[in-house]
């Protein structure tokens, strides 16, 4: 019998498609993963069983009715819980938000689910994204398939870990510095941000809206191209989204690279810090490309180094202004016993927020005030425009570009969370690429004492399918196991 | 407030004043930022979405109308458009606010550089007293910047008294009116007296009207105009210290309002005060401004780029599109009449003063004839306008129309009523409906302008009364009159009055 949780996306709707197996037989599959793995991984907030079932249900209807199938029937995808869906409640993994419903659809995951996906649940994350471990999170940290004792990285931590446990195919995760890209190298899964206007942002609760962006965890880059595939497009509900034309990111992905222009980022992979098991992979990885027919060479992306300072101003700046509508007026935490409306406001925000919230909504405010926005906001924007001078000059001569993603494998629970300019620097490989709104894809290039290695490729702008292409090749060459030790000892 | 008691004010004291006026586009078809429907009033939150709600993930999405009409009115006061242009974040906290932010501009609004040439007329001058000994005079206000935001929600205060925060048990919030397209125009501080400010107030008003952008209601709220106002002694170039006047709902309101308050700071300085800057509220009832908050509890706004949306990015073409689109405005219009049908300036003001009372007037014109112009202008503002006054209604609202009107000036002309009659027949055509001609069949009323008919009864009127027809001959004139008035009672008021004055002189002079 085939283990229907570790297929992929294509695999799944072919064989619905077949008849080798039904869509429920998916969906089941899919919880029974979950009943097996989550009580050690915590990678949901909310489980939605009865969502995946009808979904399940509708795929094999048209299965009966013989009808074409969309492109992600049957496809179990956790959905991260910044984003909503109606019949489900919006945490954003907050106490503010705690017994939030959402009152509409975001668009990504609306698109997804028409798409035939089967929505397994809401995935944790750190406090409106604020964090790169989920631990952050106020129902508690979720835990990496590979090591129970580590973090899978974050924000998008559950989205990481339910994929790489096998509890979805798929999953959407939204990306701000680095919240896809990081949690996909450290658990292993293929995680991508999308050029910055790909995909529609309407409904995905805003962290810092100049840089937020959507994207898929998948187990492979065809998965990715196609969840992507599903997911962007020009949205009239957001007036950042591009009309740029879509294309079937699918199309060339096993073309190879021979004649690609790679580049190796090679002051980042200079940089102190960088585990050397890291940088060998990742150099190991260019040798690759150059022996699949790439044309490989060393390029500087110099405006980088600016890059996790410009990010610490323009995220706290836009996110404290962004959760200023988390004041218990008309939904969320509120205190009952407020003197007056300050009074509400400050209690209700006091308690509904984390530690990590209120100090980057304090840190936004503080950049904003009168005296200090040139100092700060006006300098963060100028570092900004040099990082996409620095990037639009290296795409002169290159097709890719090749970074590390982390500087470290999945560190244990607990080990940062007191230190957070330690824990800043996870995205200081991934910023860059938000700040200029470049799309970038984290794929697993190795191993370091059993823990997956990412490793970063970065397209131009709306160029996602070269990189994809890149990503493809590499993936076919390695041909890594990419099953993490909790799944294993299921099987044994 | 006693207009001598200002006068005598301003005579030492020059006053500066600079408005700030919002005006919603309750024309358009959607609020700001979402498709929800602009309306006044409704059931409350009604007339929302999860993007004017500020419900968690919702994303604006600006109204591209909305970015026109405000380019437009930009153009109509001779601004400046910006071809680099943004939204910022305006922030603060307020339970009216959904996002606890308002999407505003700041640096980069979309119209900047304007004015608009306000004419003060008749007593009103006295108030501009380096100009007093002029019949009229003509100033021009700076308008400093036109920019686009959103309207807020609308609090009710349950429990207190009167609606008002203090002592209210709870406040409820409605968000119907939240995310209404909110155009704000602020002017440079050129302005001298209230009766200025109310002038360019009525002014910009007409316009804003005219390209049919926004109703303008100052009762409904969908027009508010706050002032900023100081004092200074004549020949003192420093400004003083300025206060900004809220919630005058009314032109009068707004000239009240600044009177008083210029009289107020006057009477300060006059007794060694200082003026206070403050935010101060007009009571229409008690005819007072009173502190509402002072400066020191002032926000720090935070502005920041709006990164959910782009900057607007415009063309001289496209600019020039919209300048295509600018109707006639109010001064042309009032020239157009002045010198089209020769109307005196001071009728050519009142009849272009209101747009629906133009366009009742053209159309009369077109059924009565350019001819009848004077006439038909002279019924519209003395008797038209005087009904509409009394009955409290708009032009809309009456049941008078041009063609009726017409029609009128026409009998009168004709001579088949006389003006007496006419007069008659306008009063039962307001209660009716009807059209004159048909009033008049009913009613019996028409003139008799027959030569033979009427000296039949001036015959007769002369053989009745044989001792005035001697003493008139003897030299007492002034009998013609009476004889008048008796043909006239035969005739039942229907005796055209010239042709009666013409054959009776023909009789009785010989
Ligand atoms: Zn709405």
């Amino acid at each position: 019998m085939t283990d229907l949780s570790s297929l992929t996306a294509a695999d799944i709707r072919d064989g619905i498609a077949a008849k080798e197996f039904s869509a429920r037989e998916v969906a089941d599959a899919a919880f029974a993963r979950v009943e097996a793995l989550e009580p050690q991984v915590r990678a949901f907030n909310q489980l939605t069983p009865e969502l995946a079932e009808k979904a399940a249900n509708r795929i094999d209807a048209m299965v009966a009715a013989g009808e074409k199938l969309p492109p992600l029937a049957g496809v179990p995808a956790g959905i991260k819980d910044n984003m909503n869906l109606v019949g489900t409640r919006t945490t954003c993994s907050s106490r503010i938000l705690a017994d939030y419903q959402s009152a509409y659809d975001c668009t990504a995951v609306r698109r997804l689910l028409d798409a035939g996906a089967l929505p397994v649940g809401k995935c944790n994350l750190d406090e409106f994204a604020f964090g790169s471990s989920t631990e952050n999170s106020a129902f508690g940290p979720t835990r990496n398939p590979w090591d129970l004792e580590r973090v899978p990285g974050g924000s998008s931590g559950g989205s990481a870990a339910c994929v790489a446990a096998g509890m979805a195919t798929v999953s959407l995760g939204s990306d701000t510095g680095g919240s896809i890209r990081q949690p996909g190298a450290l658990t292993g899964t293929v995680a991508m941000k999308p050029t910055y206007g790909r995909v529609s942002r309407y409904g995905c609760v805003a962290f810092a809206s100049s840089l937020d962006q959507i994207g898929p965890f998948t187990r492979s880059v065809r998965d990715s191209a196609l969840v992507l595939n599903a997911i962007a497009g020009k949205d009239d509900m957001d007036a950042t989204s591009v009309t740029q034309s879509v294309p079937d990111f699918t199309a060339g992905l096993d073309d190879g690279v021979k004649g690609l222009r790679v580049g190796i980022v090679r002051d980042m992979l200079e940089l102190e810090g960088l585990a050397p098991e890291i940088k060998a992979s990742v150099e190991a990885a260019a040798a690759r490309f150059a022996a699949l027919g790439a044309e490989v060479d060393d390029v500087d992306i110099p405006a980088a180094r600016h890059g996790l300072s410009a990010y610490y101003i323009i995220g706290p700046a836009e996110a404290s202004s962004n959760l200023a509508r988390f004041d218990g007026i008309r939904y969320g935490h509120r205190v009952d016993d407020a003197s007056d409306v300050l009074d509400l406001y400050m209690r209700s925000r006091a308690e509904g927020f984390g530690p990590e919230s209120i100090r980057r909504i304090m840190l936004g405010t503080y950049v904003l005030s009168a005296g200090y926005y040139d100092a700060y906001y006006g300098q963060a924007q100028k570092a900004r425009t040099l990082i996409i001078e620095d990037f639009a000059k290296a795409f002169e001569s290159y097709d890719v570009l090749l970074t590390p993603t982390t500087p470290e494998v999945a560190f244990k629970i607990g080990e940062k969370s007191t230190d957070p300019l330690a824990m800043y620097l996870s995205d200081v490989f991934t910023i860059p690429l938000n700040l200029a709104g470049l799309p970038g894809v984290s794929m697993p290039c190795g191993f370091s004492r059993g823990l997956p290695v990412g490793l970063q490729l970065i397209g131009r702008h709306f160029d996602e399918a070269t990189m994809l292409r890149a990503a493809a090749a590499l993936e076919a060459d390695l041909a890594l196991d990419m099953t993490p030790a909790t799944v294993r000892s299921l099987k044994a | 407030m006693a207009k001598d008691r200002l006068t005598e004010v301003l005579e030492r004291y020059e006053a500066v004043i600079g408005l700030e006026i919002h005006t919603e586009l309750t024309s358009l078809n959607s609020k700001m930022f979402c498709g929800c429907p602009v309306e006044f009033g409704g059931e409350p939150n009604t007339r929302v979405c999860p993007v004017c709600l500020g419900m968690p993930g919702a994303l604006p999405v600006p109204n591209e109308a909305a970015v026109e009409a405000t380019v437009l009115a930009g153009l109509a006061v001779n601004c400046d458009i910006a071809l680099w242009s943004q939204f910022h974040r305006k922030q603060y906290f307020y339970p009216d606010m959904p996002k606890d932010y308002q999407i505003s501009q700041y640096d980069l609004p979309f119209c900047s550089g304007g004015y608009l040439d306000v004419e003060v007329e008749g007593d009103a001058v006295c108030e501009r007293v380096d100009r007093s000994g002029d019949d009229e005079y003509t100033t021009r206000i700076g308008v400093t910047r036109i920019h686009l935001e959103e309207d807020t929600g609308k609090m009710v205060h349950v429990g207190g008294s009167e609606g008002r925060i203090a002592g209210a048990e709870k406040s409820l919030v409605d968000f119907n009116r939240a995310g209404t397209p909110l155009m704000e125009l602020v002017t440079e501080p050129d302005i001298r007296t209230p009766e200025e400010a109310r002038r360019f107030a009525q002014k910009l008003r007409l316009i804003i009207v005219t390209l049919g952008v926004s109703d303008c209601s100052m009762e409904e709220g969908s027009m508010r105009v706050d002032g900023n106002v100081s004092v200074r002694l004549r020949g003192q170039t420093e400004l003083g210290t300025k206060s900004e006047i809220k919630n005058m709902n009314s032109f009068k309101a707004l000239h009240d309002a600044l009177a008083f308050e210029i009289v107020r700071q006057a009477d300060m300085l006059d007794a060694g005060e200082q003026v206070v800057q403050e935010t101060r509220h007009w009571d229409v009832g008690a005819k007072r401004t009173s502190s509402l908050r002072s400066k020191e509890e002032a926000h720090d706004y935070r502005y920041f780029p709006e990164p959910d949306m782009v900057p607007f990015a415009f063309t001289e073409q496209w600019v020039q599109s919209i300048a295509d689109r600018l109707p006639e405005l109010p001064d042309a219009m009032r020239e157009r009449f002045m010198a089209t049908w020769d109307l005196q300036k001071y009728d050519a003001t009142v009849l272009t003063s209101d747009l629906a009372m133009a366009e009742f007037y053209e159309a009369a014109i077109a059924q009565a004839g350019a001819g009848r112009a004077k006439t038909v202008a002279n019924v519209m503002i003395n008797d038209l306008s005087a009904h509409l006054n009394a009955a409290g209604i708009t032009m809309d609202e009456s049941a008078v129309k041009p063609a009726m009107v017409a029609e009128l000036v026409g009998l009168v002309d004709d001579g088949a009523i006389s003006g007496k009659q006419a007069k008659a027949v306008f009063s039962e055509m307001v209660e009716t409906g009807e059209m004159p001609s048909a009033i008049v069949e009913a009613r019996g009323m028409k003139q008799v302008s027959d030569t033979g008919a009427i000296e039949a009864v001036v015959d007769a009127v002369l053989a009745a009364n044989p001792d005035e027809v001697a003493s008139y001959k003897e030299g007492k004139t002034s009998l013609v009159g009476w004889f008048v008035g008796q043909v006239m009672r035969e005739m039942r008021g229907q005796g055209n009055p010239q042709v009666v004055n013409q054959v009776l002189k023909d009789k009785l002079g010989g």
